[in-house]
């Protein structure tokens, strides 16, 4: 890579989203910026392993919504700090993956896409029904104490913000280190060809065991964030289909298996979605959903592998380059 | 010499198929031993069940006097057993030094040192020129040339190639002969399947037949072009060896 371009780049970026909140004071703006991070967050954790190691989970919200079932009980029924419940939804998310994993990774390809979907959905009906522990159907708010940080409660929303873009950061710079270490090689070649990988040495089902851990923990830090976000949780909104097709979306739609693939799908497609909200969803609602669905078409057809694709390309055609080229090249 | 590796009463029935029926032969080490046979005679199964692809219902085999029969198979690899496939199987869209790379973690996890280990791989097979190139970029030798060099970085001691120089032309076969020559004369313990007779008889110092999942015989090159069950089942009787390359051993 081009360090001498690649650091500069990263620093203005920085600056410039660190700068953000302070510049724009507008609600809605800032609302769609979280909601940016917090998705770019979330499919970072779902590339992981949905991309690295091309393990198509639309499964996830069951991480996320563990994550956020957890921090809330803990919250409102001990008064602990969602801090605190934040990791240990992590943790409850993790040791989940492991039974999880441990069925659906005995089927490969859209049978274990199928398998991860109903889990999500089993969950949700799990906590529908309990209603002595969680709720039930109505959900709950939470209580609302004013400025207080170390329960994870802020009176602007460029606290928020902040909040979540850290857990970004966190994503983004865990995912970094994977692909440059033995991991990263082990996954791509597992999601390239499983029986390949096997033959060299690559413990294939340990490899998607721990990389699904990691992914299953860093979705459920996502859940515990929306819920104190938002102030309210139930099962439909913390197990949401939504949340795991959103997920594997944003990461498809960006560059699969790349590190910032998930943020530049997840800019592209929560800005025009937002847009197309405020602009056509007032007069002649749905037809947003269909410029949506017909931008999404649009990406896919055309460029299979994701906007960074198009961006990398760009790269290579730069002048003065030696054309490189593949994925998790040194 | 000792016994490289030692398979011993090998069967696999796959529904009413006798896939691989009472297989036993021996390796020593360093040698180079041909398995051939028509095709589905089960030359491949018995690739399969030595590496782990497939759980043998019976018999036995031995790696330098370990057991390995219901091992998965990167256990296989990690006790030295490399393996190439008859339909290469690279990571197509990894290049050729990540490739070889991602088998050189097997022995160390340091990127530095698996990054020398692969460029000494590939370097060996002859691919360093290629080795910014996406591998399925690659021609049909190179890519067969880039699964060697895969399982040369897991550092093997017995190396299995199933059907390396199919789809080559004769110039090719003559460089993969030369190929596999070296990866003998490095002290590589080997076992071959092919097709390609003229490369058998320069590479195999022992071959074992293959017909209907059985053993129909054994022996030297030369024994084996003369055995009529052989001709019969598989060279055809029009086949004459070309003589004086019987016995070249590179």
């Amino acid at each position: 890579m081009a360090v001498r371009w690649t650091i500069p780049a990263l620093l203005l970026l920085s600056a410039i989203v660190l700068v953000l909140p302070q510049l724009v004071h507008n609600a809605f703006a800032l609302d769609i910026f979280i909601r940016i991070l917090l998705f770019s967050f979330i499919g970072v954790a779902w590339n992981l392993m949905g991309g690295y190691a091309r393990q198509l989970s639309l499964g996830h919200a069951a991480y996320f919504g563990l994550g956020a079932y957890t921090s809330t009980i803990m919250q409102v029924d001990f008064s602990i700090s969602p801090w605190i419940g934040m990791i240990a939804g992590g943790i409850v998310a993790m040791l989940a993956s492991l039974p999880i994993g441990w069925l659906c990774f005995r089927l490969r390809g859209p049978y274990f896409t199928i398998a991860t979907i109903a889990t999500a959905q089993a969950l949700m009906l799990v906590f529908l029904k309990f209603r002595d522990i969680a709720w039930g159907a109505e959900g709950t708010t939470i209580p609302n104490l004013g400025s207080s940080p170390l329960m994870m409660q802020f009176e602007t929303k460029a606290s928020y913000y902040y909040v979540v873009l850290g857990l970004l950061a966190i994503g983004l710079s865990i995912t970094y280190r994977i692909e440059k270490s033995w991991m990263g090689y082990y996954l791509v070649a597992i999601g390239e060809d499983e029986d390949a990988a096997e033959a060299i040495g690559v413990n294939a089902p340990r490899i998607k065991r721990d990389i699904y851990m990691i992914s299953a923990f860093l979705t459920a830090l996502a859940g515990t964030f929306y819920v104190q976000y938002i102030y309210f949780i139930d099962p439909a909104t913390a197990f949401s289909f939504n949340i795991s097709i959103e997920a594997a979306l944003v990461s498809i739609v960006g560059g699969i298996g790349t590190l910032w693939g998930p943020v530049i799908g997840t800019v592209l497609l929560e800005t025009t979605s937002a847009l197309l909200q405020s602009w056509l969803g007032s007069t002649t609602g749905g037809v947003q959903l269909t410029v949506y669905a017909m931008i999404l078409m649009a990406v896919i057809l055309w460029r299979p592998t994701g906007l960074m694709g198009l961006v990398s390309e760009a790269w290579q055609r730069y002048p003065g380059r030696k054309p490189a080229g593949a994925r998790a090249a040194p | 010499m000792t016994d490289a590796l030692v398979v011993s009463g090998l069967s696999k029935r796959f529904g009413g198929l006798r896939a691989v029926q009472d297989l036993s032969f021996t390796v020593r080490e360093n040698e180079t031993l041909a398995l051939i046979g028509p095709n589905g005679a089960g030359k491949t199964t018995s690739f399969h069940l030595i590496t782990g692809f497939h759980r043998a219902d019976t018999g036995s085999v031995s790696a330098f006097g370990r057991e390995i029969v219901g091992l998965r198979p990167h256990d296989v690899c990690a006790l030295g057993l490399a393996r190439t496939f008859q339909v290469a199987k690279p990571f197509g869209a990894m290049t050729v030094l990540s490739n070889v790379m991602t088998g050189a973690f097997l022995r160390d996890r340091h990127v530095g040192i698996a990054r020398d280990k692969a460029r000494e791989a590939i370097a060996f097979v002859g691919l360093s020129r290629h080795e910014a190139t996406a591998a399925k970029d690659l021609t049909t030798i190179d890519q067969r040339r880039l699964e060697m060099a895969r399982a040369l970085a897991t550092e093997p001691r017995i190396l299995l190639l199933d059907e390396v120089m199919a789809g080559l032309n004769p110039a090719e076969i003559d460089q993969a002969v030369a190929l596999v020559g070296k990866l003998s004369a490095r002290g590589l313990t080997i076992v071959i399947v092919e097709h390609v007779m003229r490369a058998i008889m320069a590479v195999a110092r022992h071959i074992v037949v293959l017909d209907h999942g059985q053993k129909i015989a054994e022996g030297s090159p030369r024994e084996i072009v003369e055995n009529p069950e052989v001709i019969r089942a598989y060279l055809g009787s029009g086949y004459v060896h070309a003589p004086g390359t019987g016995d070249a051993h590179a």
